[in-house]
């Protein structure tokens, strides 16, 4: 079992067992998946390096229709589809730019053991963690207070039948492992 | 070849120019979800927007009690650029007119 994230000398390191590090990779791969922008094979390297997207003037732009990639990329503007769009084509290439190489540096990170961060690096990973629960709190149908105590009391993985407590079993897991993460970022500030 | 120079015609107006110095206030909103830790909320806050823990704290519970807060206030262009970048740490943010939050 992973031990809790520690603040030390030398940054901020964690022990995690070689199985929690296959299965952060993979969760951090997913959603690498799910937020890489559609490239066109011809498109100018210079627009990925700006983060802006060549379709930005594009007549139609799409709005993520998956909910989960919704909550990573949320409207800017509450009811105000046209102001929110706008925004969109704007700023939503750049996100899922940072956002996907945030992820990327989170799955080489917990290639090593014991994982070993920079203040910096760590806010990084901390950010990449709250991406993956984001994505299971939506796959898990979590809205409210009360579903989060509902999937909170899943703890028990012997007992774990169905995809959906197998799923509440690795978000709790990954709640911990954030909060400990935060617990030690908060000491560096 | 002549240069042209700028006549005092065409040049901006004084109400114009008042008009730009006096520019609208904008303002980010965070809402609150079930997901995102306080620990979290209360880190970002700190390091994104330099507030001290007391702030950051007593905005962090705002959003968790109210269901949201006003956690920046300024120019168009920064609330933008504030707004990316909760979105960039999976935060819930919006932003609008000052004078319509």
């Amino acid at each position: 079992m992973a031990k809790a994230f520690k603040n030390t000398r030398r940054g901020i390191t964690c022990e995690l067992e070689k199985a929690e590090r296959d299965l952060l990779r993979g969760l951090f791969q997913d959603i690498v998946t799910l937020l890489e922008p559609e490239r066109a094979a011809d498109e100018d390297p210079l627009w990925a390096l700006v983060g802006m997207d060549p379709n930005a003037d594009a007549e139609h732009f799409p709005v993520p229709r998956d909910r989960a990639e919704l909550r990573l990329l949320p409207d800017a503007v509450r009811d105000d589809a046209d102001a929110s769009l706008e925004f969109r084509r704007l700023t939503e290439r750049g996100l899922r730019e940072r956002k996907v190489g945030g992820l990327r540096a989170a799955a080489l990170a917990v290639e090593t053991s014991p994982l070993l961060l920079s203040p910096q690096a760590a806010a990084q990973f901390a950010a990449a963690l709250n991406d993956v629960r984001l994505v299971l709190a939506e796959r898990l149908g979590l809205e409210t207070e009360d579903d989060a105590e509902r999937i909170h009391d899943i703890d028990d993985w012997s007992r774990a039948d169905t995809v959906e407590e197998y799923l509440a079993l690795v978000y709790n897991f990954v709640t911990w492992l954030q909060e400990s993460l935060m617990q030690a970022l908060l000491q560096t500030l | 070849m002549p240069i042209a120079t700028a006549r005092t015609d065409v040049l901006p107006r004084p109400e114009t120019e008042g008009a730009t110095l006096t520019e609208t206030p904008y303002v980010l909103i965070v809402w609150n979800d079930p997901v995102n830790l306080m620990s979290y909320v209360s880190f970002v806050f700190r390091s994104h927007f330099g507030y001290s823990e007391a702030k950051a704290n007593a905005l962090m519970l705002e959003v968790h009690h109210q269901g949201r807060s006003v956690v920046s206030t300024g120019t168009r262009e920064k609330i933008e650029a504030d707004v990316a970048a909760m979105h960039g740490y999976g935060l819930w943010a919006t932003f609008q007119r000052a004078d319509q939050a």
